[in-house]
């Protein structure tokens, strides 16, 4: 990371003597898509507030650009927030809602004018200037308080759950667009979201947070493919998750059998936790399989078939497949040794990179 | 369905009857040639013009007029200040003890506020007159303000003003440009509330007003209970014409604005119809 827009050194938040948020510390860099991922109560948006300004932390520092910034209030921070509800000024209209930070920057007529309007065509709402908020609809209101962030120039845009307000499909169309909007803006995006397909989706770097500590952050892949434990396996995506031993390295050991793997580092015959997506599941006849399950139940979704079933030891197994099967059918799993992730108990996540890099060239 | 639809209306009309009848007798006798109200014997405006040549009446209207202007705008500014500082404060037995403060006020009887404020200005040696009758106003209408503007501040959504900051109103800029446009409903609520408060305040007024100095409720009180005179139904019709244009014009100003605002939207979307 050669330099930060933003760090938090030991930032802790207390409220009222309930910590919310314990010793974080990361960087973000300049110009990237960034998520904080979590449950609601998490830390996410404490987070968030404390970088627009909202929030103080109780301990720690805030550096923006290499310099403190925690004790600079919210209206000299060049950092613009959108707002989970939008937070419009329903007394100005579309276009004073957008021009409200430009005229308190004494900014020229003409040139919040033309502001005013290169921000709306970004939002492609052209020729909405004068319409009055209360005539919007939800997507364009979402569209409108973008606008009125970007319009500002800010070097963060913060977003707060923007997309929660919306129906499934409008913001599956938002989330294009926003992905589309920061790539062209080149400014830093720091997205909240308790929706870890959205998180997945937009991000270039997802931090999966959990009772005011950040668990994992990572590339969407890394973290999808190599959850560092229990909490991020089960948050991120659907995970068969099931305990095991480490025979040796890359060998581990489950219903009763060694399945070869690609995890190593691990002392021999120590407790771990084995984690098989359901779309790296395949079904095939008992006999064929690695693996034997029966069949409890089976749902259509449209794009697949979600096929659950239990093992001889009565762990559940979720499948993902096209192919039909029958409730109460005994059938075979396979799936290959890149499919299996190993977890170990309570690894944090520097020796979880520490131990990657031992054995991974 | 249809003989049920009448004997509600039959009620209501009942209702409105019973108000406003006393008034309405009030209203025909002032337009009698006698001066009493026992027996009407002729139409004439006699009492208006008596009216209207009574110098002192017509000094006291307007001073009425004056103190209700005055002590409704002053509570109006320094309600909607409190209305606001209570609602920063950030513990909530703190919030809880300041309105119950201001609620004690506003149920509390009049006479013992009047008679509180009669104690506390001879205590201080207050002469009284015009000033005492515009502080003790204003300090019975400043409950009024705050209850009606602080629901319309618990409305407003924090994040709106957070966003004001957030684009780099300085604390005065979002008060003065996010804020206060929000709540002006209940700003002006809270004053044309002061303002009748204030009109038909007889109570308070009573204990304070001292000599040469009168509202009109002291007034028509005191010509009361020296007998009746209709000079009184005149200024009481004239007064409830002008309530009643109030009234009639606070509504259309309402329906103009509300239809205003709808055929604005109208207009915007038509070319942009999706």
């Amino acid at each position: 990371m050669a330099n930060p827009i933003i760090e938090f050194k030991n930032i802790s938040k207390k409220y009222d003597d309930t910590p919310v948020l314990k010793k974080i510390d990361f960087e973000i860099e300049s110009g990237k898509f960034y998520t904080l991922l979590g449950p609601s109560g998490s830390g996410k948006t404490t987070i968030l507030r404390m970088i627009a300004g909202f929030e103080d932390p109780t301990s720690g520092e805030i550096l923006f650009e290499g310099k403190r910034i925690d004790l600079t209030p919210a209206n000299k921070r060049p950092i613009n927030t959108i707002f989970q509800d939008y937070a419009l000024f329903p007394h100005l209209n579309v276009s004073q809602n957008i021009a409200f930070g430009l005229e308190l920057k004494k900014m020229s007529k003409t040139d919040i004018q033309a502001k005013v309007a290169e921000s709306l065509r970004m939002v492609q709402l052209s020729g909405y200037e004068n319409r009055e908020i209360d005539a919007l609809s939800g997507g364009q209101k979402q569209r409108i308080a973008i606008a009125r962030a970007i319009a500002n120039e800010p070097k963060v845009l913060l977003l707060d759950e923007p997309l929660s307000a919306l129906d499934h499909k409008l913001r599956k169309e938002m989330q294009v667009e926003l992905r589309a909007l920061q790539q062209r803006l080149g400014i830093t995006f720091i997205f909240v979201t308790h929706d870890q397909e959205e998180a997945l989706a937009l991000s270039d770097q997802i931090f999966v947070m959990n009772d005011g500590r950040i668990l994992q952050s990572g590339t969407p892949v890394d973290i999808y493919d190599e959850p560092i434990n229990h909490f991020v396996a089960d948050f991120i995506g659907e995970s068969n998750i099931v305990p095991g031993t480490m025979t040796a390295d890359y060998l581990v050991h489950f219903d009763h059998k060694d399945f070869e793997c690609v995890d190593a580092g691990m002392r021999p015959n120590e407790p771990v936790e084995i984690v098989i997506r359901p779309e790296d599941l395949d079904i095939t006849s008992a006999d064929k399989g690695k693996m034997q399950v029966t069949v409890d139940s089976q749902l259509f979704r449209g794009v697949d078939y979600q096929i659950t079933g239990h093992d001889a030891d009565d762990h559940e197994w979720t499948i993902n497949s096209i192919h039909q099967t029958t409730v109460g059918a005994q059938v075979g799993l396979v799936f290959d040794p890149e499919d299996i992730h190993i977890m170990r108990f309570g690894e944090d996540e520097e020796t979880f990179d520490a131990r990657l890099d031992s054995y991974e060239e | 369905m249809k003989a049920k639809f009448k004997l509600s209306n039959l009620y209501l009309v009942f209702v409105f009857i019973v108000i406003y009848l006393p008034i309405a007798y009030l209203i025909f006798y002032s337009f009698n040639t006698g001066a009493t109200m026992d027996k009407f014997t002729g139409f004439s405006m006699k009492h208006y013009t008596t009216l209207l040549s009574d110098t002192r009446m017509i000094s006291i209207v307007l001073n009425t007029v004056v103190i209700a202007l005055l002590s409704s705008l002053l509570a109006t500014l320094i309600g909607t200040l409190g209305a606001l500082w209570i609602n920063q404060l950030k513990r909530r037995s703190a919030k809880n003890a300041v309105l119950s403060v201001n609620n004690v006020l506003m149920v509390s009887p009049d006479v013992i506020i009047g008679a509180s404020f009669l104690i506390f200005f001879s205590f201080l040696g207050f002469k009284l007159g015009f000033t005492s009758v515009l502080l003790s106003h204003i300090a019975f209408s400043i409950p009024i303000v705050v209850l009606m503007v602080l629901p319309k501040i618990n409305e407003m959504p924090r994040t709106m003003i957070d966003a004001a900051y957030d684009l780099g109103a300085s604390k005065w800029q979002a008060l003065s440009r996010v804020i206060l446009p929000t709540i002006t409903p209940g700003i002006f609520a809270g004053y044309f509330m002061a303002f009748t408060y204030s009109l038909d305040d007889f109570a308070v007024t009573f204990f304070v007003t001292g000599n040469g100095f009168s509202t009109l409720s002291i007034e028509i009180y005191s010509r009361a209970r020296q007998g009746v005179d209709l000079e009184v139904n005149a200024l009481s019709t004239l007064m409830f014409l002008v309530s009643l244009l109030l009234v009639v014009g606070y509504y259309v100003l309402e329906r103009y604005g509300h239809s205003r605002r709808v055929n604005r939207n109208k207009m915007m979307k038509g070319p942009n119809a999706q």
